[in-house]
This record gives structure tokens, C-alpha cells and sequence, in this order.
């Protein structure tokens, strides 16, 4: 059985109420950030207390694109290419965040569909364990 | 602050130069700004340069440096300006910046590419770190799919069809046939462009800009000098830069804070707007614009942001023939990036040297009538953009 190998470590984590994307969110502004930020970069906020925070899984899309060709690396995908989709979700905690969008059906998407956070297969790495990534599902 | 005059502009012609150096590109522009300013190389008291990350300046952005040790030494002070595909907007404005504050009474302003195959990579950083690699890693979000992400949503707000944004590049390519340095001078019908592959849904690949080898100059000189040489200079009303707000809507890396109504490009907005004010202009007085249009897209976004026309209405504009260079809003009328592609640095410079040459009436068949006030506009990668208005 491959193992999961997460893409980048420490962006995205498997919590008890299921996949969450991990950032941070400023004490005095209330700025969310993904990934975490140290410090606030609101210039209007004079707070520079950060505490760490996780966003998802519900939001809705802004918008979406199909991805028709092969990009250049560092785009990872595994041969041949199939197209796919990948869109900016506005979630529930004021986090606009991109993000591939997990369908097999591209034709059917639409601007302002609810989606849930996944974590989900990217593609296959060299030692064959999956590369995962979050991704949006529609719901 | 003193006026500022362009007296020279020079292209070297866009295209793929296998067996030419971006010092040579350069070179060739150079001469011909020179050559159109009637100054000679060693009157240039300062140089602002774009950087390149593509191609020359020694890995290090130092293109100015190459340029000045090929054209001959001469000690002047050079500037190199890094601002991605708004670098030569800003070399643009730090070179009016040193004429208008007093400090140099003739200044070279110069950018040169010769780009990488494929559509334009953004990051320069292999490094979990950068949040453009993170998105190339994590999502897979090439710079096409960026713009149509933008473009399927405006599609979603004002019921831009796919033929509408065709009909842009139909423009675009009516206007760059006329223009001998353009790299793409064929003309499309609306069937050729709906034809062409879809790259990024909903774009296809003619309503998207390519990448380009080729060089532009301007010589940059106060009032005083400017009287000596010519008797009817093209002035700079106005040059600004300006970066991205935090409230933004359009996220940098992976996210951003959703934002409170529509604020996207905010850099863009604030380098025209402070140049109509620079310039005591407004929308009204803009004879013609050449604005980035790295897709159809922007053509539809952007004047509609700078306030040219209100939100959903520049559809119509193109629809009924006002973008064109006869009509009431020409919108790059040189054919734009589309028919150039982008040689990136050099882009804000080649804006200047049409304006220039449209101001001068020197344009040919995509001559905007009786043109006086032109508006120029570059945008970057790190949130960076840049606006021109020159006057004649």
C-alpha cells in the first residue's frame, strides 16, 4: 500500500472533524493568513500577536478555470496529462484561497457552488507513495 | 519639478532572434532613440534600465550595465530597475523621476528580452518559502489559468460571452498588421480565434499573449534641452508607480483575505489614478490608451476600473467599434500584446515609443485621428504597475 507524502509539509492536516488547511489569524485584527504568517501584515493593525489557525472545509467558489495543457515544472501531474480544473474558494472564515477542484466531471462547474476542503492524490512520486494536496470537492 | 520631453524613441522589432544577444537587441534600439533624439551616446548623463530575470544583465539584473559597456563606458551613473513585467515602467519613472527632480538633463530609459519558450513563467524561487512556487507546486495554477480565472468571472457577473472576448483579439490583430514591429501581423477573423485550442477555460491561445525577444528606448530630456533639438517635443504629463493594497482581492501566494465588494488590481487602479491626477486629467481627456493586456481579458476589466466606462459596460464599447483607433476609446491601437508577445522588461518602454509615435502622427494606418493625450499602463509580478500619460 503507497503511503500519503503530503506535497509541502504543515499546510493542510487530518484533525478529529476531518481536513483543515493550517494558518494563522492575527489577535487584534482578526486578518486570517494561509500558509501562517509570524507576524500581522494589515497596515491599518497595530497588533503583531499572531495565533495559529485552521480554515475549511465549507466556502463557496469564485470562480473557476480548466487547465487544457500540460504546464512546465514545478507543476506536478502524472502521465499522460488529463485536464483539470482548479478555482478560488471563499471560505466560511473570510479566506480566499486557491485551490484544484476535485470532479470528474469539468463540464458541470459553476461560479458560486458550495465546495468542502479534501485532502486528496496530486500525483504519483518517484518512489510510488501519492503526493497529496488539498483540493475542493462539490457538495 | 521641471518638464520632461521624450525627443527620441527606438525599437528594435519584436519577434524570436536566436542568434542575437540582448545586448544587441538593445544596441539597435538605442541607436535608433539616439538617432530619432539627434543626441549622441556621449551626451546620456544617466541611464535607468529595466531588470531582466530572463536574459543579460549577468544574472543580477544588471542590464543597464551590459548596455553601457557595450555602447561605450562612459562613467555615467547607471540604474537598474527590478519590478517584473512593470520593470520597464519603472525604469520609465525613475528616468523621468532624475530629469523632472533637476538631478540629469538627459537620460537613456532601456529594456531588452529575450525570453524562455513556453508562456511566461512567474517564479524565479525553487524554495517552499515563495508563494508563487507554492502555487505551481500545491495547485498547479500556470499564469493562463490565473487570467481565466479572472476572465470566467467576470463572464459569471456581466454575461461576457466567448465570442465577445474573440472579438478582442479580432481587434487586436486588425490593428498590429499595420505595425511593422510587430512579431504577429496577420489578421484573425472571429471563427480563427474561437477556432484556436483552449489553453485556460475559458481562453484560448490567440486571446492570450506569447512570449518575445525585443528591446525598446526612449532619451529622456528637460524642457531646456528638448527646445534645442526639435520644436514640437512629446512632453510626460505624468509617471507613476504603485503597488497592490491589502485589500486586494486577487491573492499573491495561495490566499488572501476576501475582500469587501471588488477590488482587484488595485495596484493598477492606483498607478492611473495618480497619474490623471499627476497629469490634471480625467478619463475624458484620453485620446487613446495602450494598456497590458496579457490576455482579452484585461481590456474588459481595466477600463472599467480606471473609470473610462462603469462596471459591464466595456463589452459594448468593443461590440460597437470604440476601441478601435477611429473610435471614441482606442485601446492599443500598436496591436498590443497580442501582436508583440511579451519580451517582458521591455514592455513599458515600448508602450512610451508608440504613444510617442501616435502623438507625433507618425502612426500610419492605425493612426488614432488628431491624437494629444495618450495613457500608457504596465503590471507586475509582486503586486507592481506602472502608468505614463504623455501630451502633446
Amino acid at each position: 500500500m503507497s503511503k500519503q507524502i503530503p506535497v509541502v509539509e504543515g499546510l493542510f492536516a487530518e484533525t478529529a472533524a476531518g481536513p483543515r488547511l493550517v494558518g494563522s489569524k492575527c489577535s487584534g485584527c482578526g486578518t486570517p493568513y494561509f500558509p501562517r504568517s509570524p507576524v500581522c501584515h494589515n497596515p491599518d493593525c497595530r497588533d503583531q500577536r499572531v495565533e495559529d489557525a485552521t480554515f475549511g472545509p465549507r466556502g463557496t467558489l469564485w470562480s473557476f478555470t480548466i487547465q487544457h495543457y500540460a504546464p512546465p515544472p514545478p507543476v506536478k501531474y502524472d502521465q499522460p496529462f488529463q485536464p483539470y480544473a482548479l478555482g478560488l474558494v471563499d471560505l466560511q472564515e473570510g479566506l480566499r484561497i486557491l485551490g484544484r477542484i476535485s470532479t470528474d466531471n469539468l463540464e458541470t462547474l459553476k461560479v458560486g457552488t458550495p465546495v468542502e476542503l479534501v485532502v486528496e492524490k496530486l500525483c504519483t512520486a518517484a518512489d510510488g507513495n501519492d503526493v497529496t494536496s488539498w483540493k475542493f470537492k462539490l457538495v | 519639478m521641471r518638464d520632461v520631453a521624450v525627443l527620441g524613441v527606438g525599437l528594435h522589432p519584436w519577434g524570436k532572434f536566436e542568434n542575437k544577444s540582448v545586448t544587441q537587441l538593445c544596441r539597435e534600439a538605442i541607436e535608433a532613440a539616439l538617432k530619432d533624439a539627434g543626441v549622441a551616446w556621449h551626451e546620456i548623463q544617466a541611464i535607468a534600465a529595466a531588470s531582466s530575470r530572463f536574459s543579460g544583465g549577468k544574472g543580477w539584473g544588471l542590464n543597464g550595465n551590459d548596455v553601457i559597456e557595450d555602447m561605450g563606458p562612459t562613467g555615467a551613473p547607471v540604474y537598474n530597475l527590478s519590478a517584473g513585467c512593470a520593470a520597464g515602467g519603472n525604469a520609465f519613472n525613475i528616468g523621468y523621476s532624475l530629469v523632472a527632480g533637476g538631478l540629469y538633463d538627459v537620460v537613456l530609459v532601456v529594456g531588452g528580452e529575450r525570453m524562455p519558450k513556453g508562456f511566461i513563467q512567474m517564479s524565479g524561487v525553487q524554495e517552499e518559502t515563495d508563494p508563487e512556487y507554492l502555487r505551481q507546486v500545491c495547485v498547479g495554477m500556470p499564469g493562463p489559468a490565473f487570467w481565466a480565472l479572472l476572465c470566467r468571472r467576470r463572464m459569471e457577473e456581466h454575461g461576457t460571452s466567448e465570442a465577445q472576448l474573440a472579438q478582442i483579439a479580432v481587434k487586436a490583430h486588425k490593428n498590429g498588421a499595420h505595425n511593422p514591429r510587430a512579431r504577429f501581423r496577420q489578421e484573425f477573423s472571429l471563427d480563427d480565434v474561437l477556432k484556436s485550442r483552449v489553453v485556460s477555460y475559458p481562453l484560448r491561445l490567440y486571446e492570450i499573449c506569447p512570449v518575445s525577444d525585443g528591446a525598446a528606448a526612449t532619451i529622456l530630456c528637460s524642457a531646456d534641452f528638448a527646445r534645442r533639438h526639435t520644436t514640437n517635443p512629446v512632453w510626460v504629463a505624468a509617471s507613476t508607480v504603485a503597488t497592490a493594497r491589502m485589500d486586494d482581492g486577487i491573492p499573491r501566494g495561495l490566499a488572501t483575505v476576501v475582500p469587501r465588494g471588488n477590488t482587484e488590481h488595485s495596484e493598477a487602479t492606483i498607478a492611473v489614478k495618480k497619474a490623471f491626477t499627476q497629469a490634471g486629467v480625467g478619463p475624458r481627456d484620453i485620446d487613446f490608451i495602450e494598456l497590458q493586456e496579457n490576455t482579452v481579458y484585461y481590456e474588459l476589466a481595466f477600463p472599467e476600473e480606471w473609470g473610462f466606462c462603469e462596471p459591464g459596460e466595456a463589452e459594448g464599447l468593443h461590440e460597437r467599434g470604440e476601441t478601435l483607433p477611429t473610435g471614441k476609446l482606442p485601446i492599443n491601437p500598436s496591436g498590443g500584446f497580442l501582436c508583440f508577445g511579451e519580451a517582458t522588461t521591455a514592455m513599458g518602454i515600448w508602450q512610451v515609443c508608440e504613444i510617442t509615435e501616435q502623438l507625433r502622427g507618425q502612426s500610419g494606418p492605425r493612426q488614432v485621428p488628431n491624437a494629444k493625450i495618450g495613457l500608457g499602463q504596465t503590471l507586475g509580478l509582486g503586486g507592481n504597475a506602472t502608468a505614463v500619460i504623455l501630451k502633446r
